[in-house]
């Protein structure tokens, strides 16, 4: 009786631990920039996740995704072409952008998930919103943010310019989960 | 100089659309040739869009342009052959036309190809048809024929012009010329004919 006693005295203490879970196809991570006045839309078609979450414990939820980066496309061959360039993304020299959350916390109504953020081998923290919808076994995380590309080098020299090309982009992620 | 055209001369607005639109079509048509060889650049992606631009603003003028013209008289013909007219007159009703068509199948050349359309950087421009590759490439061919076309009817008009300037020696060109003077009744054209 002790020993039962202590063991659930035991598990407890034990935080509940965040579920694990695994990202399906139909996932998307895209984006959306604006050239000459007008909006341009691009989704980056591989890309790895891996999902701890838990939206009664944020404590423990993790967050980590790593982006093919030449599996850019943005329905337009002149600018796919120039994307994957030294003056854009360098891709032969930083292949992967990578986020990782540092923490997550409720903010109103809104989950933010903290983290740092590396594109082009500059690091820089970026706060992303998440809304986290369950669906049966699993759930749709939704996570949004807006990056300035100059603060990761993206478009430098004569591509610095944000009256040609717009300095903000709009990032948009819909991952598709399932319980690991 | 009046405002309005008369019997004899151009107004002061039917000369200053003249020349302003001929100089902006003739930059125009240099800037397409020039822009077409260039390596993708932001150098490119300017010069693309100052030709765009300036294809706007004639398609602008050339607006006004006719709005004026409706109300404006033009100058009664110089005397000389029939055929001379008739040239004449199809090559003016061709550069109309022209004035149109150009801007007008860049724009849907554009719009086809999927490309954010703006004036100077200042405001946009609604696509005229949806993204379509094989639409986009019929237009382009469009664009450059009715250039190529638009090449051959000017040599047509300033030659024209210059063989009634230097050989007929008439008004022609000097009706339609900036701050020029014609050359009068009084006048003997073998006067004139030193300054030259």
């Amino acid at each position: 009786m002790k020993r039962i006693l202590c063991s659930l005295l035991l598990l407890a203490s034990i935080p509940a631990i965040a579920a694990d879970y695994s990202v399906q196809p139909g996932s998307t991570i895209g984006f959306s920039g604006t050239f000459q006045g007008e909006a341009f839309t691009g989704q980056f078609k591989k890309f790895d996740a891996t999902i701890s979450y838990d939206p009664a414990n944020l404590a423990t939820s993790k967050l980590d995704v790593s982006v093919d980066i030449s599996s850019i496309a943005t329905g337009d061959s002149d600018r796919d072409n120039a994307l994957p360039g030294g003056e854009f993304f360098s891709t032969a020299k930083f292949p992967k952008a990578h986020f990782i959350s540092t923490a997550f916390r409720n903010d109103g109504n809104k989950v933010i998930a903290d983290g740092t953020l590396t594109i082009k081998g500059v690091s820089k923290p970026v706060s992303l919103d998440v809304g986290f919808t369950p669906s049966g076994d699993g759930a749709t995380l939704a996570v949004s943010t807006t990056l300035d590309r100059s603060d990761f080098n993206v478009g430098t020299g004569e591509y610095a310019d944000t009256s040609t090309i717009g300095a903000d982009v709009k990032v948009n992620a819909k991952l598709k989960l399932t319980a690991k | 100089m009046a405002i309005k055209s008369n019997d004899r001369q151009w107004g002061s607005v039917a000369r200053t659309f003249h020349w302003l639109m001929a100089l902006l079509i003739v930059v125009n048509g240099g800037l397409g040739l020039y822009m077409t060889e260039l390596k993708p650049s932001m150098d490119k992606i300017s010069v693309y869009a100052i030709h765009k631009s300036i294809g706007l603003t004639v398609l602008a003028l050339f607006v006004l342009r006719l709005s004026w013209r409706w109300f404006d008289p033009r100058p009664r013909d110089l005397p000389m052959p029939r055929w001379q007219k008739i040239a004449a007159h199809t090559a003016h009703g061709a550069l109309y036309l022209l004035m149109l068509a150009m801007p007008l199948s860049g724009w849907l050349f554009n719009s086809a190809h999927g490309n954010p359309l703006q004036w100077f950087k200042l405001f946009n421009l609604p696509a005229l048809v949806g993204k379509n590759k094989a639409l986009a490439d019929f237009l382009r061919d469009t664009h450059e024929t009715l250039f190529w076309i638009l090449v051959a009817v000017l040599v047509l008009h300033v030659g024209g012009a210059l063989i009634h300037h230097y050989r007929e020696r008439d008004n022609t060109l000097r009706r339609m010329l900036p701050f020029s003077r014609q050359l009068g009744t009084d006048v003997h054209p073998a006067e004139s004919s030193s300054t030259k």
